[in-house]
């Protein structure tokens, strides 16, 4: 028995085998594994569960045609419990046919010891988006529309910062990629989510009551939020419940509300994006859908501090077509007072501003140039 | 012959030990049968092992406890047998009777001690969390956690983002790579 206890100490912390991780890449994928290295990762037991630290630094080739411009990962060690599902997605690319592209994965995975035999972790494909729009991929994380909206929203920044290169020149572009520096760094609350049902409530949070959300409206957006309320009591606000009406000519099958919370001292924070749950959603023209979910937001302030719910705001966010194509806010929209300190860089904008970090503004006019 | 300590012997049979280490543990092996048969007998143990982690974590501070309570008494016992008769010294250590109650002993207290584990669940929040950390993001429910990690960048560069219905994603540039990359985690 002291044996038997004693490996299982030695076991505590090991190397992954090389056989643990299956990168699963079907036939006619347009991506090729080229290399893959993950002797960095680990595995710890902890009483009945297993910890995964994984570390792998993938390379992949593009195989195909056409200019790759997102790629999805799906990573799982166990479907059933908790902890084992994942993804890693790259957005914003621009990989030309036969050219290789790195992608590291750097994630913790916690999965029951008992479910012997198998690899430790999967890595699937999800999905790959191109230049063109067209995608390939069995789309279990719903990457089409994800990838599909990072790239729109990439295309209009992209156009947008050409437009103050052309109209400001390169000190107008500085300027703009500074405020793009400064919208990344101005997330002044932080929020906790309880994805189902009511948190377990202090005694101190005062009574529950019903708070309307205030809406945004962007004149070009297919569906309009009609009206919406969700439950607040202190620093929790949960069960949202936004009524939303398509006004554009196409059926729509998904809606995104952004949902903006306010604290007393004025600071707000996108708090989370509201999708609509319904797998099978087909919003005909004109047709008004509810848009609920059973989760519960807790507001903090940076330092941890719960803060109280003031006000909140609702805007819409993204749609998609019953076609698959996707809208998402134009440039002036963003630009509205409510919205503006709240809403996050965008990928692109968040890469460009990187971009210029690290080679100053000629890098950045160069980037622009390729597309 | 110097032989292999039990640690690598016990990593070689779990193929965990790097290739320099196996390459000279291998050369040992092809000469040396009581290393082999060592190593026979960690890969018997490897094959327990999947059973052997279903049994419950054991509390090995209240173990500890209950067996130095058992010691104390069985020294009391024995000064009192020794009080009433013949002393202790001349007679054998461990008969085959005394070793079999010894060993009975033992077993059952460890098998108290598991069910005594058993016995006091832990009442944690069995709900699932989703939060940020101060290096990641993190979906939790009761004792198990995981997180994904912003490897090498300040928490300053990491945007984070939360779906309702029970994700969240955080994007940052890796600065390895050069590329955008949003990590997202699912609690549903």
């Amino acid at each position: 028995m002291i044996l038997l206890c004693a490996t299982r100490l030695l076991a505590q912390d090991t190397a992954l085998p090389s056989g643990s991780i299956n990168i699963n890449l079907a036939k006619d994928s347009p991506v090729t594994l080229v290399g893959m290295i993950s002797n960095e990762s680990r595995a710890t037991a902890r009483g009945a569960a297993l910890v995964l630290d994984l570390h792998m630094a993938l390379t992949f080739r593009n195989a195909g045609a056409s200019r790759i411009h997102g790629v999805m990962l799906r990573v799982v060690s166990q479907e059933v419990t908790l902890g084992g599902k994942g993804s890693v997605t790259i957005p914003s690319m621009n990989i030309a046919p036969g050219e290789a592209f790195p992608v590291r994965i750097d994630m913790q995975l916690v999965r029951p010891t008992q479910m012997a035999g198998g690899p430790l972790v999967e890595v699937d494909l999800d999905g790959v988006l191109y230049q063109d729009l067209s995608f390939y991929g069995p789309d279990r994380m719903h990457s089409r529309r994800y990838l599909t909206a990072c790239e729109v929203e990439a295309q209009r920044d992209r156009e947008y910062l050409k437009r103050v290169l052309a109209q400001g020149g390169k000190e107008g572009l500085r300027q703009e990629i500074f405020q793009i520096g400064g919208r990344q760094q101005a997330a002044p609350l932080s929020v906790k989510v309880v994805p189902h049902g009511p948190a377990v409530t202090s005694a101190a949070l005062p009574p529950e009551h019903p708070e309307k959300f205030a809406f945004v409206e962007f004149p070009d957006s297919p569906v309009e939020a009609v009206q919406g309320w969700a439950q607040v009591a202190g620093n929790e606000a949960r069960a949202p419940n936004i009524e939303v009406r398509n006004r554009s000519a196409k059926p729509v099958k998904y809606v995104e509300l952004g949902w903006v919370l306010t604290d007393q001292a004025g600071r707000q924070s996108v708090a989370a994006s509201l999708p609509s749950a319904e797998r099978d959603l087909y919003l005909a023209p004109d047709k008004t859908f509810t848009v609920r979910q059973d989760t519960t937001l807790r507001l903090f302030s940076n330092s941890g501090q719960p803060v109280n719910v003031q006000k909140m705001t609702g805007f819409v966010n993204q749609v998609e077509f019953a076609d698959g194509k996707v809208w998402v806010p134009n440039r002036k929209s963003l630009q509205d007072p409510a919205l503006l300190k709240a809403v996050a860089p965008s990928a692109e904008e968040q890469r460009l501003a990187n971009l210029y970090n690290r080679g100053g503004i000629e890098v950045l006019v160069e980037e622009l140039k390729k597309f | 012959m110097k032989h292999p300590n039990q640690a690598t012997l016990a990593l070689h049979a779990g193929g965990d030990l790097g290739f320099f280490a196996r390459w000279r543990t291998e050369r040992h092996l092809a000469q040396c049968e009581s290393c082999r048969d060592e190593i026979a007998a960690f890969e018997g143990i490897r094959e327990t092992l999947p059973e052997l982690s279903e049994i419950p974590e054991i509390q090995w501070s209240r173990l500890a406890a209950e067996m130095k309570a058992n010691v104390r008494l069985g020294l009391a016992a024995g000064e009192c047998v020794g009080n009433g008769g013949s002393s202790a010294r001349t007679t054998r250590l461990f008969t085959g009777a005394r070793a079999a109650v010894a060993l009975a002993s033992i077993v059952t207290m460890v098998a108290t001690g598991v069910l005594l584990q058993n016995t006091t669940p832990a009442r944690a929040d069995q709900r699932t969390v989703v939060q940020s950390t101060e290096d990641g993001i993190q979906v939790g429910t009761g004792d198990q956690a995981f997180r994904l990690m912003n490897t090498g960048v300040s928490a300053d560069n990491v945007t984070l983002s939360v779906g309702a219905q029970g994700s969240m994603g955080a994007r940052y540039v890796d600065p390895k790579t050069g590329y955008v990359t949003i990590n997202s985690v699912y609690a549903e």
